[in-house]
């Protein structure tokens, strides 16, 4: 039977923030749809609005005319609409087959058959009976969307899906969406990626500030034109020059970096060399999970492994702390930005101040000086085009780009002679993410030198001089990356080997 | 030799008995944690419990109505920590604290009138049994119901959080609150329910104490048990069995150093009476050392405040 989904006139206001504005869309079974967006355009306030998460101000639902109430996450799943969030809503320590039973109404045996039915019909290949937490994000995906398929959803929606996925996951993920949509299964697919919604998507929506600002066929559409709608003015183009940097000195040098922990969340280093040239970006691709939090937190010397070597300008630094390491001019922006890189809760000039205890004279026998650190942060805050001038705001209301400019200007006006970022453009929108990658490009032209550990394969290649893979905690070759393709490190990204 | 034998039967039918308000208000604390919810008002709930248990069997003469009862004011006072955590929001830790100061302060007024009065005799099962077999006798047979009742409670307890279907929610809401809403489970009538388990369970505990095992009231009678509950529940990493074990080393060393203490070995009192917090500590920490089991075992949401998006 043919599904029909309405939006009619939704509405959502939040305290200083309008997320969805008068929001009318009409989806139909056989195609899969794209809502498209940067981030705060409104999606996810959207799509929480169609499973049941929060309830609108204004408007309605309706699924083949039938206006719905959903006012929890149960009434949607009566109404058979799917949801596929991208933070995952799994138990981490349950099994996956506890997880699959929580709200299922028939007993175990018969379910665990209709489970191993739906393995084997998309080629899913999980173990239903270990730890979530064990899986990795891919197949933490599929299980999420077992879970839905087990409900015979009419409606299918797929939160930013392939933010955690590789190449090869990402390509089976939309064999299998254009299955259930073959099946007549309604698709949603929300993203920011506009080549995901040309490659998969029929059509596709784009969303603006918290409205609807153009709905169209996606073969009418190139990336250009998708780009301009979702940001609302025209991006400048940018690409790298590579740097050919064969005669110039290492700056940064690892040797024999090994990691064991008992920690089944953490993952084992395993003999990872590695060396930084004056000027070069190093990139660092893999899937999350596979050791880039361990080897962020050991370059960062938030952990100090023993027997590694690490040379920084000429000198050991192996065993020095993170601050200490900031004092050989080494800066650091980590992944999660509100917890590690910066303290929510204070001002913009005291997150300012927290690296720089001793390189700047903003303390004084002990005392903070105030005024040179709200002049400092206000400079950082205007070269780095961070969206507000005020210090005094507390860094939790700045959103993740502003952020991120913030911490990059906090930890580049000391100059520093390596750079090591991890994630640096994770869930910002294109703006944002242009400005982060021009500032990383610009300070490699200054001849100082980058270390990005990123899941993102286009910022990898876009940015990137020479470019490994880390899988399971163990780093390939290092390739120069005009070698380097998508695919190639799509393989390598998935345990496979090149050549 | 026989002597001997039967001495030892005897010692350690006391030890269990000593050990039955741990495994009770543990096993109670342990679901409640489970879910994700720390309360700290153990001792609190407890000492309530005994209090109320020991009234209601002075006013009521009706030992039935006293052991209900007290389960019954314990379900009233967790309902108050309940309310001010799951529906205002308000800190799991400062509010549990709050809740054993205040049962310590009320059990205090309300016993005033009690105090003196003698307990009343509580039947225990198969006491010909006890009398008739050596060693076995003293340890199977001849106690009261609660006792068979708590240790029967974590095998059940193992049993509720591992096979069945409400288990597994209330495993599920205290690994991850938010995704067990997203799911469409009512995460706080499932804590609800656990604090208010938790809380008859704790009720019991104390009862146990007023009614069987000293039958009397005398201010703050429980004496720390609810604090050494709360510890076993973290120290068996959230494991029935291993609260089972925790509370048995715990009894077992306590009436042992008395014994000790008694015999008068040459060993300073003080480190005796040191030895049941140690020992239990030592033998918990060694049986859990698996960081993986601890891992899945642990409620990740423990102590955190869950409320729903609007």
């Amino acid at each position: 039977m043919a599904t029909d989904l309405r939006i009619s006139n939704i509405s959502k206001i939040y305290p200083g923030c309008v997320a969805n504005d008068n929001v009318s869309l009409q989806f139909k079974s056989g195609k899969i749809y794209a809502l498209l967006g940067e981030n705060g355009a409104g999606k996810s306030t959207l799509v929480k609005i169609l499973s049941g998460v929060i309830s609108p101000d204004n408007g309605e639902v309706f699924l083949n005319e039938k206006n719905l109430k959903l006012s929890s996450p149960l009434d949607a799943k009566k109404n058979k609409i799917g949801m596929v969030f991208q933070h995952f809503n799994l138990f981490e320590t349950l099994s996956v087959f506890e997880n699959l039973s929580i709200d299922a109404t028939e007993d175990n045996k018969s379910l665990r058959v209709r489970i191993n039915e739906i393995l084997k019909k998309y080629n899913f290949n999980i173990e239903l009976d270990v730890p979530v937490l064990n899986l990795s994000a891919g197949q933490k995906q599929k299980v999420e969307i077992i879970r839905c398929l087990l409900r015979s959803p009419k409606v299918l929606i797929m939160d930013e899906p392939t933010s955690v996925l590789t190449e090869q996951e990402t390509e089976e993920l939309f064999i299998s969406l254009k299955k259930f949509c073959d099946e007549g299964i309604l698709i949603i697919y929300i993203t920011h990626k506009l080549k995901e919604v040309l490659s998969l998507c029929d059509e596709v929506a784009v969303m603006r500030k918290g409205k609807v600002v153009s709905v169209s066929q996606t073969q009418n559409e190139r990336v250009e034109t998708l780009a301009n709608k979702m940001v609302g003015q025209k991006l400048a183009k940018i690409k790298k020059k590579i740097n050919i940097s064969k005669n110039k000195d290492e700056i940064f040098k690892v040797k024999h970096l090994n990691f064991y922990s008992d920690d089944p969340f953490e993952t084992n280093l395993v003999n990872l060399n590695f060396s930084v040239k004056k000027g070069e970006c190093l990139g660092i691709a893999g899937i999350s999970g596979n050791g880039q939090n361990e080897l962020f937190q050991i370059l960062s010397g938030e952990i100090i492994t023993p027997d590694t070597s690490i040379i920084f300008r000429n000198k050991e630094i192996a065993k020095l702390n993170p601050k200490q390491r900031r004092e050989y001019l080494m800066a650091f922006s980590p992944e999660d930005r509100i917890s590690q890189a910066a303290v929510p809760e204070l001002k913009i000039y005291e997150n300012v101040a927290l690296n720089n205890f001793k390189s700047s004279n903003f303390f004084e026998k002990g005392l903070v000086n105030e005024r040179k650190i709200k002049e400092h942060s206000k400079k950082i805050l205007s070269d780095f085009s961070v969206n507000t001038d005020n210090v005094e705001l507390k860094s939790q209301f700045l959103s993740g780009g502003n952020l991120q400019k913030l911490i990059l200007g906090r930890e580049l006006i000391t100059a520093p002679e390596l750079l090591i970022c991890y994630n640096p453009t994770w869930g910002l929108d294109v703006g944002a993410i242009n400005y982060i990658h021009e500032t990383l490009i610009k300070i490699n032209g200054q001849e100082k030198s980058t270390i990005l550990i990123s899941t993102d394969t286009e910022e990898l290649l876009k940015l990137s001089d020479r470019i490994a893979v880390i899988y399971k905690g163990k780093l390939s070759k290092i390739m120069p990356s005009e070698e380097v393709t998508p695919e190639k490190l799509g393989v390598l990204m998935g345990g496979g080997s090149i050549d | 030799m026989s002597l001997d034998i039967s001495f030892i039967g005897i010692l350690i039918g006391s030890i269990m008995a000593s050990s039955v308000p741990l495994i009770l208000a543990a096993s109670g604390e342990l679901i409640t944690e489970r879910s994700g919810v720390l309360n700290l008002g153990v001792e609190g709930m407890m000492i309530i419990g005994a209090i109320s248990g020991f009234a209601l069997m002075v006013i009521t003469d009706n030992l039935f109505i006293a052991i209900v009862g007290s389960m019954l004011s314990g379900v009233i006072i967790s309902l108050i920590f309940g309310f001010l955590t799951q529906s205002l929001l308000t800190n799991h830790v400062a509010t549990g604290l709050a809740l054993t100061i205040f049962g310590i302060g009320l059990s205090a007024m309300l016993g005033k009138n009690f105090v003196g009065i003698p307990g009343k005799e509580f039947p225990i099962l198969f006491s010909s049994l006890r009398e008739s077999i050596p060693f076995f006798g003293p340890i199977l047979f001849g106690h009261s119901i609660v006792l068979y009742f708590a240790f029967a409670l974590p095998f059940l307890t193992n049993y509720f959080l591992k096979k069945t279907k409400l288990g597994l929610v209330v495993r599920a809401v205290g690994d991850s609150p938010v995704s067990a809403s997203n799911q469409g489970i009512n995460v706080i009538l499932v804590r609800y329910c656990c604090i208010l388990y938790g809380g008859a369970m704790c009720g019991l505990a104390g009862a146990y104490l007023s009614l069987i095992y000293t039958p009397q009231w005398i201010e703050n009678m429980t004496a720390g048990r609810g604090w050494i509950a709360l510890a076993l529940v973290v120290f068996a990493t959230w494991s029935p069995i291993k609260v089972l074990i925790g509370a048995l080393i715990f009894g077992g060393i306590t009436i042992l150093q008395l014994h000790m203490q008694a015999i008068g070995f040459r060993i300073p009192v003080q480190f005796l009476s040191a030895l049941p917090y140690l020992m239990t500590i030592i033998v918990l920490v060694v049986i859990s050392r698996d960081s993986r089991k601890i891992k899945l075992n642990t409620p990740t949401s423990l102590g955190r405040i869950f409320y729903k998006e609007k």
